[in-house]
């Protein structure tokens, strides 16, 4: 019974009747919509720590798993979808305001698309998973319609979805054709103890292909600077956290512990992965380094962050997943805080230019001190939560003997240094020349910007916390439960 | 009585006083507040050290294993004894000398506490994730004082100074991870004492000890301005306000030297020795190069962050010696060449204060002008110099002693270290404070220290260099044990 009070349900039951609210409900209702869409958000993450929440209807197991990685990152998603609506009922959308309870009620869609992909065992669950992801965020990337821009970062994210999906789909075919399952622990059965058949590995190498857009990784990273660039802000946050949290989870489920896990063909990817994480690591970092713009600046960030994940997998350890796993969640409370003020930014000052953060430091002393303290915690500067996960991926490159990507992965956190101190820079340095604007950050900005600044430090002296996380996601272990069955 | 809540203490004053400034407390008054009454707990723990050797605060070793093995443990022996008792004469003089009523005052304070609390923190962790976390909270108050009041090439000097220490601070980690890693799954922790013991008994392969050995160097080394790493040091400097630079130079540089001490020498003692003679070259480096590029400069903070990166070499030595004399010696230089470079920027920063320039052309006769400035300014040229009776001779004196028997040749070059030390020093003043009054120092407004309001933070720092000059055993008495421990094979 309580099959049907399972996340993906309720999330699209909630999406569907704020459509329905927003369309017919009296004009007093509507204008209530922002409220009621926080709420049902908020409601259905409290709901989600509940195991109960996370029980699948019997006739889904044969596509789903309900595991510690679920476990660990339905919230991750919940948490993301709560902070985007919260974002999206503040983003101005100016001549598109009659439609703002559609823009919050779609967030709803691609977040049960991801509670799906969190879960999934099969690539076929995960085809159908990812395109109800895809196709959500395609609207919502476009949803600005007034906004040129917008409209660009809509068909870019389609043209470029769209040829990630045909990678995927691809590898999906060449991977039944080689193996005669999709399954992940049935090809993880069939494949075990024998060489690597040249099938799978193509198969492997196309998913492969496939996910690297979703996560941004070179050179499959095109898209992300001119989209999130685009599109609004609210939907920016939602592809640089919960979309590119996906691809992880994806990562972890095929290359980490799943179907392509096993010596043969994770052997052959080992130097794939790492060279991928090596070039998207220093393009990410080397790129971002000159951007003035902030959302084109957490792009290329988003990008350097992804390589260091990627390096952390390469080194096909348990330790590499469970780093990956920290490293996820320390990069959602750095970063959704970030677009958080961004969005207010561009709120009050119609863009996301770093010149409007001139003097920011005077202005809005709060703000500005959680907005320094989040960044820093993307650079990796203890006694921030960025810190611990990157001397994870440190670590796992000692441990696993990778020199070359030990050094790069060195020079590129010093460099990266530079990305996140210039906004500082403009902050608290620049001259305060411009006349400073009566425009003035709303109140609740001040208390939720720094309790975020201060979550990143308390994470970052209490790194167990997310040591433990890492470890329930992976306990049990799934594929040792494959084996098992 | 138990008086481990006063190690905590040490760093929840400075915590309070940034929050009350934050929240709209006078800055300068709180900050100094805070740093007066930091000495009680500062006094407290040394008490028990000087009794019993160690004072701890903090959960025990547990003998459960955990992925994340960090612990947040504070200690006190003989050796962070005088580093906390530096960190806390130097926050005193440079908020006592800092000036009110410059630009956004709040947040001046608040950087400055925080360079602070990070050194003490530092010198205070056991575990090596505290110890290396607490000097990074340090990075960004730096980068921001620099950039925000400095003087000169000052956005330059901020973003050299900044990447130059987070690529040392990296390297280091490294280094740290690699020391970690290396040892048996069952014996892995992150308190240095453990640490110690266990590589004690059973020492690292060599090879492995080396190159975590080189890492740890060229980390530390970093953050200690060592030939080649020092380019960030002396524009650093010179563009830093004064407070910053006392509190950069006098205490966080320390930090580097603290842990290779620390670290390094107990930790991968026959790498260290292997790599010993890498060190000699570099810091000979140090001593000769920068102390023939300091007799060029011709602004005095140019001059004195030269001189401040020369002397790291002379520690260099002492470090390397591989006796205890040498190492006490360079604990003693240590303390002295903080407390001298405190000194220092402190009158720098006076002098360009009050006459507008720094440039030793344009000063002169500063001597007949403000009486009181060019006598600190001697007391600080004399102790860089190595003056007997200040804390630095002492230091040197010891260090050449102690190297002597096993690094003759580096000895000589450090002598003439302190023979280019003096020719540049003396040099300095004689064109600052002797000869015809320049027309900046003439200049109408050109005031001296006004009365014991503006003097203390100069007596005090004198004070400390005489009394470390005259009985270096409070400095290196209580750390001898350590000391001596530092070398057993």
């Amino acid at each position: 019974m309580s099959a049907w009070f399972s996340l993906e349900i309720l999330l699209t039951l909630a999406g569907v009747g704020l459509i329905l609210i927003d369309s017919l409900a009296p004009e007093g209702i509507r204008r209530r919509t922002p409220l009621l869409a926080l709420l049902a958000s908020i409601g259905i993450l409290g709901w989600s720590l509940y195991p109960e929440s996370r029980t699948l209807p019997t006739s889904w197991l044969n596509l789903f798993v309900s595991d510690g990685l679920s476990a660990v990152f339905k919230p991750f998603f919940l948490l993301c979808l709560v902070l985007v609506i919260g974002m999206a009922s503040r983003y101005r959308l100016e001549a598109d305001e009659t439609v703002r309870g559609e823009f919050l009620a779609l967030p709803f869609f691609p977040t049960a698309g991801l509670c799906l992909l969190a879960s999934a065992r099969d690539f076929l669950a995960v085809f159908v998973a990812l395109e109800l992801v895809s196709i959500s965020l395609y609207l919502l990337a476009a949803f600005h319609r007034a906004k040129p821009a917008s409209l660009e970062a809509g068909i870019k994210l389609l043209v470029m979805g769209g040829l990630s999906t045909g990678f995927l789909v691809m590898g999906i075919a060449w991977l039944y054709a080689g193996a005669g399952t999709t399954e992940f622990s049935k090809l993880l059965l069939s494949q075990a103890g024998q060489g690597a058949n040249p099938a799978v590995l193509v198969a492997a190498g196309l998913i492969l292909a496939g996910i690297g857009f979703k996560v941004a990784a070179v050179p499959f990273h095109a898209w992300a600077p001119d989209v999130y660039e685009g599109s609004p802000t609210p939907v920016t946050a939602y592809l640089a956290v919960a979309s590119k949290a996906a691809g992880f989870i994806l990562l972890i489920r095929v290359f980490g512990i799943g179907a392509f896990a096993l010596e043969s063909v994770g052997e052959f990817f080992r130097p794939i992965l790492l060279t991928l994480g090596i070039a998207t690591v220093t393009l990410g970092t080397l790129a971002a380094l000159p951007q003035r713009d902030l959302k084109r600046l957490l792009a290329y960030s988003g990008i350097a962050h992804a390589g260091f994940m990627i390096l952390a997998l390469g080194t096909r350890g348990e330790g590499g997943i469970g780093t990956v796993v920290a490293y996820l969640w320390a990069y959602l409370l750095a970063s959704l805080p970030v677009l958080l003020f961004i969005n207010e930014l561009e709120r009050l000052h119609g863009s996301t230019d770093m010149r409007h953060l001139d003097g920011m430091g005077r202005r809005e002393p709060g703000p500005s001190l959680g907005f320094s303290l989040c960044l820093l915690s993307m650079a990796g500067l203890p006694p921030l939560v960025g810190f611990p996960v990157k001397l994870a991926v440190l670590a796992n490159l000692w441990s696993a003997g990778e020199t070359p990507a030990l050094v790069v992965a060195v020079i590129m956190a010093v460099a990266g240094l530079g990305i996140y101190l210039t906004p500082i820079r403009v902050m608290y340095w620049e001259r305060e020349a411009d006349a400073i604007p009566a425009r003035r950050f709303p109140p609740f900005l001040i208390w939720v910007m720094l309790a975020a600044g201060l979550l990143n430090v308390w994470l970052g002296l209490q790194p167990q916390i997310l040591v433990r996380l890492a470890e329930k996601s992976l306990n049990p272990l799934p594929v040792a439960e494959a084996i098992r069955e | 009585m138990n008086l481990a809540f006063t190690l905590p203490a040490l760093l929840v004053i400075p915590l309070i006083a940034v929050v009350l400034i934050a929240l709209g407390s006078r800055p300068k008054a709180t900050a100094l507040w805070a740093s007066i009454f930091n000495f009680i707990p500062g006094g407290l723990a040394s008490g028990v050290v000087w009794r019993s050797g160690e004072l701890l605060f903090g959960p025990e070793p547990i003998p459960v294993r955990e992925v994340f093995p960090a612990k947040f443990i504070l200690g006190m022996d003989g050796l962070s004894l005088s580093m906390v008792w530096l960190t806390l004469l130097v926050i005193l003089t440079a908020i006592g000398s800092a000036r009110v009523g410059i630009k956004r005052e709040k947040e001046y304070f608040i950087c400055l506490l925080l360079i602070g609390l990070g050194a003490l923190g530092a010198f205070l962790s056991v575990d090596l994730f505290y110890f290396f976390t607490f000097h990074e909270v340090a990075l960004i108050p730096t980068f921001l004082l620099v950039g925000m009041w400095g003087h000169g090439d000052r956005a330059g000097a901020a973003w050299r100074m900044t990447v130059y220490l987070m690529l040392g601070s990296m390297v280091l980690l490294v280094g740290l991870i690699g020391l970690y890693l290396a040892l048996p799954e069952t014996a892995r922790s992150l308190d240095w004492r453990v640490l110690a013991a266990t590589l004690r008994a059973n020492p690292l392969a060599p090879g492995i000890q080396t190159l975590v050995a080189a890492l740890l160097l060229i980390g530390f080394g970093a953050l200690v301005s060592l030939v080649p790493f020092h380019s960030w040091a002396p524009g650093g400097y010179a563009s830093a306000p004064a407070p910053a630079a006392m509190l950069h130079a006098g205490v966080l540089k320390k930090f580097g030297l603290y842990g290779l001490m620390r670290v390094a020498l107990p930790m991968t003692p026959d790498g260290w020795r292997e790599i010993g003679w890498i060190v000699g070259l570099l810091l000979a480096g140090n001593i000769l190069y920068l102390g023939l590029a300091s007799l060029q400069q011709r602004d005095f903070r140019w001059l004195l962050g030269f001189s401040s990166a020369m002397h790291m070499g002379t520690v260099f030595l002492g470090l390397i010696s591989g006796t205890v004399l040498g190492l006490a010696g360079a604990l003693t230089l240590m303390v002295g060449h903080g407390l001298s470079a405190a000194l220092g920027f402190a009158v720098a920063g006076e002098i360009s204060r009050r006459t507008g320039t720094s440039w030793m052309r344009d000063l002169g006769g500063l001597a007949q002008r403000t009486p009181q400035l060019w006598f600190y300014l001697m007391i600080a040229a004399m102790a860089s110099i190595g003056l007997p009776g200040l804390a630095n001779f002492a230091g040197e004196i010891m260090i050449f002693f102690g190297a002597w028997t096993t690094h003759p040749v580096l000895v000589g070059v450090a002598a003439w270290g302190v023979v280019l030390s003096a020719v540049a020093m003396l040099r300095a003043v004689r064109a600052i404070a002797f000869g015809p009054m320049s027309q900046a120092v003439e200049a109408e407004g050109v005031s001296d220290l006004q009365g014991v309001r503006e003097t203390w933070p100069f007596a005090v720092l004198t004070l400390a260099l005489l009394v470390v000059g005259i009985m270096p055993i409070v400095v290196y008495g209580p750390a001898r044990p350590v000391l001596e421990r530092l070398l057993v094979p």
